[in-house]
Parts: C-alpha cells; structure tokens; sequence
C-alpha cells in the first residue's frame, strides 16, 4: 500500500492566518481526526453510491483572497455571481479562503443582529460562537468534516437575538477562481427565541481544472423562531463539492430550506433537519439539474426526536447527458417521537438514455402513532406531454425546456420569499438554456 | 386572398403497434369548409386524426398527407402546427407548473414566429377569451390540471382560437360533455368558422352538429371512408344508426377493433 501525499501537513496548517484559542484547539483536534480517518470507502452504506478512493488531497489549503473596503470594490463578475437578488439585508462575499467583504444594513446591527467572518466572529463574540461551532456536525464525523475542521479559514456567522425579525434575506456569496485551491466554506446560523431569518448561501466559480469545496452549514434555532435557509451551488465544473448541513429544531420551530445544486463535477450533499422539540417543522425542498458527466449525491435525514413534529422534504432533480444522480433520503421516527407527520418525495426526469437517476427512499418508525409516507419516481418526459406541446408548434427541445421548468415549478411554486424564488427560477433558466 | 389551403390526404394507410388500422383514406379539407368525421367507435376516426397531426407510435404504411401542395407526412408535429395546422385533443394532456398563458404564448410566438410582448399578448388573449367565454382564472392554472372535462375542452378550442391555424382537426371534443358544456365548447367552435378557417370535425354524435353546420359528411367504419355526402348525411345517420348503414353497405362488423 502506498502512503498518498496531501499538501494539508502539519506545515501547512502552521501557515494558517492565527485564529482564537478555542479555534486552535479545534484545529489541532480535527487535524489528528483527519490523519487517523479514511476516505470514505463504497463499502459504507453512506458512501456506496460516490467513490472518491481514487481521490488525491493536493489542494492547496488555503488562497488568498483579494479584500475589499466595500461592494463597490468587489469585482464586477463576482457581484454578477451573488445574483440579481433584489433588496438584501445584508451581504457577504468570501474569495477563496478569506472574506472579501461583508455588509449588514446598520439598522439590523443596531439590534443585536451579527453577520461577519466567521473568523472575526471567533474573536469578538467567543460567547456566542465556540458553543456552537462543530457542535452540530463534529469535525470527527468523517475525513472531510476533519479536513474542514483543521483547516477553514472564512466563513459566515449569522446571529439574529431573540425577538428580532429580519424582514430582507442576507446571503453569502463564495467565490472560487483559485485553480488546484481548496475552499472550506462554513455557515454557522444561530437563531434566537421567536426571531425569524432567511439566509442565502451561493456558490460559485468559474470552470476550473481540479478544485475542492468542502462545506460545513450548522443551523441553531431558538423556539418558535422561523428560518428559511436556502443554498444555491453553482460551482464551475473541475470542483468537487462535498457539503454537510444539519439543523437542530427547538419547540415549535419553522424552518423551511431549499437546496439547488447545479454546478460542480461531483457533489455530494447531506442535509439533516434534528426535530428535536414537539411542535417543530422542517420543510425541505431541492431542486437539481445534472449535465454532463456531472455526478451528484444527495442524502437527506428527517429525524424525529421529539413528539408532535411535522417534516415535509421534495427533491426535484432533472438529468442530461451522462450524468448520474443518487437521492437517498432517510426519516427517522424515534421511540419518543409519537404524533410525528413525516413526508418524503423525490421525483426526478431523465432527459437522456445515458444519463441515471436513483430515487432510494428508506422509513425507520420506532413509533406506532405516527402520519409517514414517501414516493419516488424517475423517468423519462412523458411522450404524450411532448407530442401536445409539439402539436402547438412548439419545438421538441423547447417544449422539452418548457415541461422541465414546469416540473420544478412546483417547487419554486413553495418557496415563500419572493427574491429567493425569482433567484432559484433564474438559476434554473439559466441551466436550462445552456 | 391567395389560394385557401388545402389539407389532402391520398391513399392513406396506417398502422398502431404493428395492427393496420386505416385502409387507404382519401379527404380533402380546404380552408373555409367544415367537415364532419363520423363513424361508430373503432372506426378509426382518431387514427386519422392523429396521423394527420404526426403523434410518434401512429406508422404510415403507404400513401401520403399534403398541405398546401406540400408532402408533409414525415414532418414532426412541430412542423405541421407551424405550417398552419392544428389539433383539438380529445384527451387534453395535464402539463404541471406551465401555466395557460405561459403555455399559449410561447405555442403563439412558435407558430407566428415573431415575439409579443407579455402585456400585448395578454391583450390579444383577452379578446379570445371574451368571444369564448373564458374566463381569467382558468388561464392562469396550469395547463389542464385539475380542470372539468369541459375546461379541458374549452382551453383546446382557447388554443384554436389563439393561434389562428388555417386546418383545425378536432377530435372528439363534443365527448365527455354535458348538455350546458357542449353548448358552450360549441357555439365556441361556431365563432371561429369562416373562410380563413378549415374544420375536420371528428365526432361519433350527430349532437355537436346542431350548433356547427357542416359543408361535408363523411362516415367511416373499418379504416376506410364508406360514405359521403352532405349535412343531410348526418341527419340520415341519426335515424338510421351505424349499424343499418353497416348493414346496407354489406360490411361484417368487426370485433376488437381501436380508435
């Protein structure tokens, strides 16, 4: 057997920017874990369907940024990235490893709302930040989250007190134009009591040879608070992109999330809501389109820890050319979890004869007085919708466009702030009329 | 006016998953004429519909359609609705998240091939609907999708109106209707008959002729035009039935056989 190089060594990790101390000791922590940790190997039944044994860790660990003063010194074509999203409460752009810039409307600071570098936050807020930080995805949990653990740099801390309500969304935009470099993208939400939030993550670059994004989204709800968390990934190709996110839901929280994945050459997501408290909902929607010999891999977990929750997921993936997409989604009811409702669907259009979608639905009910269901589908575009469309004199592959749009309708058709939709429908145009 | 356009169909055959269902038809529908297509069921009425319109699965095994002068059978249907044909369904196909306007404007801007703006097609849209009846919620669901049999209909005969084809076959759209919905979809039809219009009426019941009067009848059993004649025809058929007229016409009646 051979012993593969990495560029993430200990000397790499001592070049690092300095961070706070509870950072270090994270650093130092997740760097042991991921010297001790595998690449995750197809004989695990998370990982059977992505394989990354063949998979080289020579990125380089960190790349430099360019800062900038304000948003007019951003970059033109990074500022197209961030989307046409109309009034915004707040924004933020990371350039590969370190924050670029970051923008709260004053008004919302003025209340208690922190949204910064995540590094910065380390250092002026420790309080709020090193108890939650990792707290929901541990950096042993796999190599990566050990690699991401030891050596992130950057990243958005969004904190919103209890009682507030941001009416605008705030986003993140990473932006990766670092050939060969690796990114660690981190968002750390905490949400307090009865406050409500909607949050944006974007990712982007353009085409690049070999790169990585290795993501980490941590949600903390306070009760009763409400929370729309959406990302959108639209790396260029050459980017791997391997991302966790877990939300912990207090009592009677509302969060709704919506997942678009578009770019990358790989991508392989988990996204977990922790019903943790009765009266919480999580709503999870997710909407990708693979070309290509794009590879995607969608995990998704509903799990009801605590009574009288309720869970509704709906993926909606469509696939081009070679490309291959795995939706594997689990709900978990546990003993304790009486009264829960739980959702899942997953419906996918395969648009070539090369191309291969999976739908793998799993239940695990530990409790008898429980609503659950799931549904699946994978196929073709129906031939009879196509003919109608044709039969208007509407062309095959527009009227194919047109049918694929429809279908993710349904999704745009739930998600509740205007912006978010508009940017989610403009992102699926844009794939669309590639 | 130049030359109306003719819809020709010559010695037509044509199968469905390896079985002949027609067996050389021949029709001619010039642009200002209304005929009617009847005929028991299986007669093959709806083959002919759909072959004309080029639905996939529906084989051409000899002859040929033209219109305006043109061999247009191995045409995709795109193509044909662009040259000026059209195609009432008669079972409309539900299209999720595409809205009926979305839907018509994106058909009227393929077939017209020129763009209209979002307010000057609302316009134009507007207008159709006010001389069918139609009204404003139905144009904003998505296209067939939880609609009545008889939205179904009326949102074919919307599209019809719409986009304005020289040649519209409608097939069957009298089926499935009550009394009040079929007087609706049919006085709908009647408004857009005239000279820059052209109807195949395909229908099994004398009923719908009561509101459009047709210039030419013709029946058809087993695959092939058996007779034709005039709007007498028809009344002729209503006292008679299929199956005298089979019987006159000394065919064996056929089991098993499809539309």
């Amino acid at each position: 057997m051979t012993i593969a190089t990495t560029t993430f060594d200990e000397e790499a990790l001592g070049r690092l920017p300095a961070a706070p101390p509870f950072v270090e000791a994270l650093r130092k922590q997740a760097f042991t874990e991921f010297l001790a940790l595998p690449i995750p190997s197809q004989d695990t039944e998370e990982w059977r369907y992505t394989d990354l044994s063949g998979l080289e860790l020579t990125f380089t660990p960190f790349a430099a940024g360019v800062r900038a003063e304000n948003l007019d010194g951003v970059d033109e074509a990074i500022l197209r990235a961030a989307g046409s999203v109309g009034e915004r409460a707040g924004l933020q752009i990371q350039h590969n490893s370190e924050v670029a810039v970051s923008h709260l409307d004053p008004a919302l600071a003025a209340k208690g709302v922190i949204f910064t570098d995540l590094d910065v936050a380390a250092r002026e807020h420790p309080e709020l930040v090193e108890p939650h930080l990792h707290a929901l995805v541990p950096t042993s949990r796999t190599k990566f989250t050990a690699l991401h653990g030891a050596f992130r740099t950057g990243g958005t801390f969004l904190y919103v007190p209890d009682g507030v309500v941001v009416e605008a969304p705030l986003q993140t935009l990473v932006w990766l134009d670092a050939d060969g470099a690796a990114v660690f993208p981190h968002t750390l939400i905490v949400v307090g009591e009865d406050a409500e939030v909607t949050f944006i993550d974007r990712y982007a670059s353009p085409d690049l040879e070999r790169a990585l994004s290795d993501a980490v989204v941590e949600i903390h709800t306070g009760p009763a608070s409400r929370v729309r968390y959406v990302s959108i990934q639209e790396w260029g190709s050459g980017v791997i992109h391997l991302g966790v996110q877990r939300a912990r839901l207090a009592r009677d929280v509302d969060l709704r999330s919506v997942a678009v994945g578009f770019g990358a050459s790989l991508a392989r997501v988990e996204s977990e809501s922790v019903l943790a408290e009765p009266g919480a909902s999580s709503e999870m929607l997710g909407v990708f389109f693979a070309d290509g010999r794009q590879h995607f891999d969608h995990r998704t977990e509903q799990d009801h820890v605590a009574p009288a929750c309720h869970s509704d997921l709906l993926y909606k993936g469509a696939l081009r050319d070679e490309s291959r997409a795995v939706y594997s989604g689990w709900v978990h009811v546990r003993p304790g979890a009486r009264k829960t409702d739980a959702m899942q669907t997953s419906r996918n259009i395969v648009l070539s004869d090369r191309a291969k979608a999976d739908a793998i639905p799993n239940l695990e009910i530990e409790n008898n007085d429980v609503r659950c269901g799931h549904a699946a589908s994978v196929g073709p575009v129906e031939e009879e919708t196509l003919f109608y469309l044709q039969s208007r004199g509407i062309p095959r592959d527009e009227a194919e466009r047109l049918i694929v749009f429809g279908f993710f309708q349904e999704v745009l058709d739930r998600i509740p702030v205007e912006e978010v939709r508009e940017g989610v429908a403009e992102a699926i145009e844009r794939e669309l009329s590639r | 006016m130049s030359e109306p356009a003719t819809l020709e169909v010559r010695g037509l055959r044509a199968s469905v998953e390896g079985k002949e269902i027609l067996r050389g038809i021949d029709l001619v529908v010039r642009q200002g004429e209304v005929h009617a297509l009847m005929g028991p069921n299986g007669s093959g009425k709806s083959t002919l519909a759909n072959v004309i319109m080029g639905r996939p699965g529906y084989e051409v095994t000899e002859g040929r359609i033209l219109f305006k002068g043109e061999d247009i059978t191995d045409l995709s249907p795109d193509e044909r609705a662009r040259r000026g044909l059209f195609l009432a369904m008669q079972y409309p196909v539900e299209v999720p998240g595409v809205s009926v306007v979305n839907f018509l404007r994106t058909a009227y801007r393929a077939v017209k091939g020129e763009e209209i703006s979002a307010l000057a097609f609302r316009k134009l849209l507007k207008e159709r609907m006010a001389l069918l009846g139609v009204d404003d919620a139905m144009v904003n669901r998505y296209v067939n999708q939880g609609f009545s049999g008889g939205e179904k209909k009326r949102n074919e005969i919307l599209q019809l109106a719409v986009l304005e084809p020289e040649i519209a076959i409608l097939d069957e759209t009298d089926s499935g209707l009550d009394i009040d919905s079929l007087k609706q979809v049919a006085t709908g039809i009647a408004q857009l008959v005239g000279p820059n219009l052209g109807v195949l009426l395909v229908t099994h019941y004398q009923r719908i002729l009561n509101y459009i009067t047709p210039d030419h009848v013709h029946v058809m059993m087993q695959g092939r035009i058996v007779r034709s004649g005039g709007k007498e025809l028809a009344h002729e058929l209503e006292t008679k039935g299929y199956e005298e007229l089979r019987r006159e016409l000394g065919l064996e009646e056929q089991v098993g056989a499809t539309t």
